[in-house]
């Protein structure tokens, strides 16, 4: 790899161009794509089990409830059904589970913690016949008062959603609060004193489900050996594993996870719910159980946590910040999943990508009674990056400073630190480029058509701050390649990669490499695919795995030609030696001889966590963007239309531009509809109001802005492979805040809450209205 | 559990919905009633499909004094029907926003009036053209204006074992204009929050659908003519007759918001209609 | 319930219908849609469910040369009917439209894709010249939460030129 030393011109392509490689940098396209755009690909649902059971829930219509007592007689009754469970069937290994906490029980026991908790399943002959028995059977149950927002799961007397011996060792196990995070730098007291102006404003964001195209499900059949295997299209197979093997008291190699690429998973297929329920199913039956998940079961199964965020911000009459005060609290939902995770590593960057003396910041996990909150890409960011990018904008706007003046003169240049304390972070992106060009590109400096609005704001997020990916590469005896790797391919494109990646260190042609994933019995270990790690830890496994065969290569062409190892030189695709160069796979047919056989690489990337850091270690690498919109406002109804969607990532090094494009669009978008249209709705009992596609809205293709834009920076300083970073969420760190700033741009009204609806904008503008009239 | 029946004449749909005893549903483009399946998959409904019933009136039928539209006309029959569009501008903008374009390749009109839902999208329409509906059931044919149809959210004066045979709309008298306004929450296919069609006649009077507004799609129209190039006149006109909506607040919207809306609207589906183009009535 | 006797309320309805080109025979019970009767009783698994309720567009097929939503369609109303799926188009190899969703980087996860390719072989058949705006308007039945809009308008305009010159 190697790095342009000069600094580019600001503006100017900086990349390292694709000309000097062979296969990084080109539009490949998708690996996987014949089979996507022909119906062919087999997504789990799509997957054939002959005999298989299906399996239903019973669940109940309210979000809270004391579970009194269940009579499955009628259920058990019907032709066709083979069994039904509740939590009274499960054996005692079958205890609650979780990532960090244990919390989650196998089937709701004792009570209902959020609407659409199954109370029971049913495993029977057909899915009609489960789902008739599912509704038969009776469940009494007393409604308690659950709390459903963040403010009814924060007073004094407020119902507990988990009992206190679920925690039994948690100083807060007498509260709803599950975990807390602070960080802080900076004394307040000087600060203060050359501030010139403070700003305080609460901001909300509302609970958004992931609304997968696919919505799943689980199969989970026995096996000879006396196992289970577990087909979800889960993000991380590894874990798991490991999960339903503790639970069922199996060991590892009995438990095989199989792992069909998900179709669409944006965080909310990584973690294990309904798999061990099912594991347990078709141990108990000797059947092989399917269970197929409605949409809108998924939203009963994921959804990004909700915020409400108090800050107080200080700014010099320049606009430079003086301190940042964050107080955060997350509406989890009734177990933890990841959302522990979620609230302190979204709330660590919660300050943004800024130059700031003093900040503080004061998280807390909130459990309320609603669908557990999980991994949404993003990961906590964009909650906090839209309350901290207003900020910016309302105290621009009372300084008479514009919103792109405004970052500037507050985000931090490479090398200098946005997180201060103990555990500094540096940038390690040219930033201030991602937003020069976004400016540019969203003609900043021309005026504005009246009624339209600009707005212009940053996101940042970390990527992994540990991990460990291993990959194998076979290259075989007539020139093609195998490549064993854990990533799951859900959308990114990942297979892609590791095809351009051998085709450029190997010279294999891409149609001649095979990628296996997905299946915990032949692929070796990978932890996890999320945090747009792949590109950068399997990424470089996979490299690594390659560079290994290359060494192999050489010194058996040299054991079986009888040249000097020292006169062979190996390159990206080629061998070298005393007559010129050849290509590798030749090199290598060569050296393997009339035995054939083949060469195996291997390689592993690891990165170890920091002891005492708040996020257990240091980000391999952090996600940059710069959003910027225009919108037109109709001054009747408050109705939007985004003319114009800018959006600039710091992606190190473009390794396929037509995939760097769809994530980035594809993100963009998103972001579009927790900023202006979705959000789940509860009634008084938790019941999810707007339950299925006809009332819970994401955007449409006439949705996007008239215009888009995705423009990438490429200074090749990223960690992974061939200078790359992560790129997969940045799109959509502060769509939110740019929209946010083009409406106040345009309207001369803040609104802080999310979704940014038209009602939402008529509203503020009429309150306005009437104020300019008194 | 659903049952499912395809009756080939008119007589044996009556006879059919009778032995339903009130849980018959009658199926053409099943956009909405499948939906309403799905979610009571155990309900004991029985689906009459009239798709192979033979004596029908036809699905669009244009005639020198009127239009008729059969039980089987969809939505996308009415999209791209050119001769509709001259006359019927409002109900063909209504049609073309009905859900997506698959779903409109399915969707009647007939059921869409049949579903009585308040924010139905053709409904607004019909009722400034005095559609009026033909109802068949045992005791035979039975014709109403579409405006006494309605009785309250999904509710109809159509019996449990009658159908809606056909609806039909006059001709616009000479000069007469309309246009369709709509609302949503986005921009690609939704359903309506507040939707208006507004008529006016070559005199200057002034006719407006509802839609969301109340418990059914309304009707309301001036007692005297206005004079459609003052602006005032026409705000006026707009400000009373809209004072027959009753909004409430739902998962779309508040009611606040949308009693603003349905002003807005419908200053702006007169002013569009009075812009536009007029219809050449009957005689001419 | 547990009085009913849910096997002789199950009663199949006997549908017979042409999907591909090919004649079926089916019986199935009256609520099945011919979204699962397509995917479940004649294994053909490339049109996908998501919402079920006429809202996303994955389940898109042709029905008697109409694109329609499957899972609004009953298996039993489809009796005599002609149903199209995407398994349909690409029997030669690729086509057109399919080769450029590849080439546009429309493809992401790919689950919506199929219903993608359906609604866009539906609008460049009835609309070979269709402007962006009038894409966006005829193609927004079909959800892609991945959100490669952009990337699918690039595709079918990309197909409709190429199907433009060589006409
Ligand atoms: S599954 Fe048919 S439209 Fe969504
Ligand atoms: S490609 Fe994933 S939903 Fe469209």
């Amino acid at each position: 790899m190697t790095a342009d030393p000069v600094p580019p011109e600001r503006g100017a392509p900086s990349g390292h161009g694709a000309e000097s490689y062979r296969a990084i940098g080109r539009p490949v396209t998708r690996s996987g794509g014949a089979e996507r755009v022909t119906g062919a690909q087999s997504y789990l649902t799509d997957l054939v089990f002959p005999g298989a059971a299906e399996v239903a829930f019973a669940t109940i219509p309210v979000g809270c409830a004391e579970i009194v007592a269940v009579d499955t007689s009628p259920a058990t009754a019907l032709p066709g059904v083979i069994a039904v469970v509740t939590a009274a069937d499960l054996p005692p290994s079958a205890s609650r589970f979780g990532i960090s906490h244990q919390d989650r029980p196998v089937l709701a026991s004792g009570t209902v913690n959020f609407h659409g908790e199954p109370v029971a399943a049913v495993v029977a002959e057909t899915s009609d016949l489960a789902r008739a028995a599912a509704d038969a059977i009776e469940i009494e149950y007393r409604e308690l008062p659950g709390v459903y927002n963040l403010a009814d799961a924060l007073t004094s007397d407020a119902r507990l959603v988990q009992d206190p011996s679920i925690r039994p060792r948690d100083p807060l196990n007498d509260t709803n609060v599950l975990e807390t995070a602070d960080y802080a730098w900076g004394e307040l007291e000087p600060e203060q004193a050359r501030t010139h102006l403070i700003v305080e404003n609460t901001y909300t964001f509302p609970m958004v489900t992931h609304f997968p195209i696919e919505p799943g499900g689980v199969v989970a059949a026995p096996t000879d050996d006396g196992g289970v295997a577990v087909y979800s299209p889960v993000q991380h197979p590894y874990l798991l594993q490991r999960i339903v093997a503790d639970l069922t008291e199996l060991p590892l190699s009995k438990v095989r996870v199989v792992a069909p690429d998900p179709g669409g998973g944006f965080g909310g297929k990584q973690t294990p719910r309904y798999e061990p329920l099912l594991a347990f199913l078709a141990i108990q039956t000797e059947r092989t159980c399917r269970l197929v998940l409605s949409l809108e079961e998924t939203f009963q199964l994921m959804r990004r946590s909700g915020c409400r965020i108090a800050a107080r911000t200080g700014f010099t009459q320049d606009g430079q910040l003086t301190f940042h005060e964050l107080s955060a609290d997350f509406s989890i939902g009734a177990y933890a999943d990841v959302a522990p995770r979620v609230m302190t590593k979204g709330s660590y960057v919660g300050a943004g990508p800024y130059r700031i003396p003093v900040v503080r910041v004061a998280a807390r996990a909130v459990l309320t009674n609603t669908t557990p909150s999980c991994a949404f890409r993003g990961f906590g960011a964009p909650q906090v990056s839209w309350a901290t990018e207003s900020q910016l904008d309302a105290g621009g706007r009372q300084l008479g400073i514009d919103s792109l003046e405004m970052r500037r003169r507050n985000l931090v240049g490479v090398g200098e630190a946005f997180i201060c304390g103990d555990h500094e972070a540096t940038a390690d992106g040219r930033w201030h480029e991602s937003l020069e060009r976004a400016a540019e590109l969203i003609d900043w400096s021309e005026p504005v058509t009246p009624g339209r609005g600009r707005g212009i704001a940053v996101g940042i997020k970390p990527g992994a701050t540990s991990g460990l990916s291993q990959s194998l590469v076979r290259l075989l005896y007539d020139g093609s390649a195998i490549v064993y790797a854990g990533t799951s391919d859900m959308g990114q494109g990942a297979r892609t990669l590791w095809q351009q990646i051998l085709a450029e260190e190997l010279g294999v042609e891409l149609g001649r490499i095979t990628i296996i994933s997905g299946d915990t019995d032949v692929v070796p270990f990978d932890l996890q695919t999320s945090a747009s790690r792949s590109t950068v830890f399997m990424g470089n496994a996979v490299l690594e795995a390659c560079r290994d065969i290359r060494l192999r290569v050489r010194r058996l062409y040299a054991e079986a030609t009888g040249i000097d190892e020292a006169d062979l030189t190996d390159s990206p695709g080629v061998m070298i030696g005393p007559d010129g160069a050849m290509p590798l796979v030749e090199a290598a047919q060569a050296a393997l001889g009339g035995l054939r056989g083949e060469f195996v690489g291997q390689g592993t990337c690891r990165l170890r966590g920091v002891q005492g850091h708040p996020l257990g270690g240091d980000a391999a690498f952090y996600e940059f963007n710069c959003t910027a919109v225009e919108v037109d406002i109709d001054p009747d109804t408050g109705e939007l239309l985004l003319t114009k969607h800018v959006t600039v990532g710091d992606v190190g090094t473009e390794l396929n531009p037509l995939q760097v494009v769809s994530q980035d669009e594809g993100a963009a978008i998103m972001g579009l509809g927790h900023t202006l249209m979705e959000q789940v709705l509860l009634d008084d009992h938790g019941r999810i109001q707007n339950l299925g596609a006809l009332d819970y809205r994401i955007p449409t293709f006439n949705d996007v802005a008239i215009e888009m834009v995705s423009d990438s920076i490429e200074n090749n300083d990223g960690p992974g492979p061939y200078g790359c970073k992560g790129i997969s969420e940045g799109a959509l760190l502060c769509t939110s805040g740019a929209v946010g700033a083009a409406v106040a741009d345009a309207i001369g009204v803040q609104l802080r809450d999310l979704p940014i609806t038209a009602e939402r904008i008529w509203t503020a503008m009429r309150a306005a209205d009437a104020r300019s009239a008194e | 559990m659903t049952q499912y029946r395809r009756p080939d004449n008119v007589e044996d749909v009556v006879r059919t919905l009778s032995d339903a005893e009130g849980n018959g549903r009658l199926l053409v483009g099943g956009t909405d009633l499948l939906v309403a399946v799905r979610r009571r998959p155990l309900d004991p409904l029985v689906l009459v499909d009239l798709k192979a019933v033979a004596d029908l009136p036809p699905a669009i039928e244009v005639t020198e004094a009127a239009v008729r539209f059969g039980p089987t006309a969809t939505m996308s029959d009415l999209a791209a029907d050119s001769r509709l569009a001259a006359m019927f501008p409002a109900l063909v903008a209504a049609s073309r926003v009905v859900g997506s374009l698959a779903i409109r390749n399915r969707a009647s009109l007939i059921g869409n009036i049949c579903n009585a839902s308040p924010a139905g999208d053709t409904a607004p329409a019909l009722l400034i053209y005095g559609a009026r509906v033909t109802i068949v059931g045992r005791a035979g044919e039975r014709t109403i204006p579409l405006s006494q149809f309605f009785v309250g959210p999904g509710l109809t004066t159509c019996g449990p074992d009658e159908f809606v045979l056909r609806v039909d709309l006059p001709r616009p008298a000479d000069g007469y204009r309309s246009a369709f306004e709509r609302l949503t929450r986005r921009r690609g296919v939704d359903l309506a929050t507040v939707s208006v069609a507004a008529g006016v006649s070559a005199e200057g009077s002034i006719t407006l659908g509802l839609g969301a507004v109340g418990p059914t799609p309304l009707l309301t129209e001036t007692a005297a003519a206005v004079d459609l190039e003052d602006v005032d006149a026409v705000e006026q006109a707009v400000k009373q007759l809209i004072g027959i909506a009753t909004p409430i607040s739902d998962l779309r919207s508040g009611r606040e918001y949308r009693q603003a809306m349905i002003a807005v609207l419908a200053r702006r589906a007169v002013s569009a209609a009075a812009r536009s183009v007029g219809t050449k009535g009957p005689s001419t | 319930m547990s009085e009913r006797d849910v096997s002789r309320e199950l009663a199949p309805v006997k549908v017979t219908l042409d999907v591909n080109g090919t004649a079926h025979r089916l019986e199935v019970p009256a609520h099945r849609t011919l979204l699962d009767a397509i995917r479940d009783d004649i294994g053909l698994t490339g049109t996908k469910k998501c919402c079920a309720d006429g809202e996303c567009g994955a389940c898109t097929v042709f029905l008697d040369g109409r694109i329609v939503n499957s899972c609004l369609v009953l298996c039993a109303e489809a009796e005599g009917c002609s149903v199209g799926t995407i398994e349909s188009l690409s029997v030669g190899g690729l086509t057109d439209l399919q080769e450029e969703f590849l080439a546009a980087g429309a493809v992401q996860c790919g689950v919506c894709i199929p219903g993608q390719v359906m609604a866009a072989e539906a609008l460049l058949q009835t609309n070979p010249t269709a402007k962006p705006a009038e894409i966006r308007e005829a193609m927004s039945g079909n959800l892609c939460r991945c959100a490669g809009y952009e990337r699918i308008v690039a595709a079918i305009q990309a197909a409709a030129k190429r199907r433009g010159s060589s006409r």
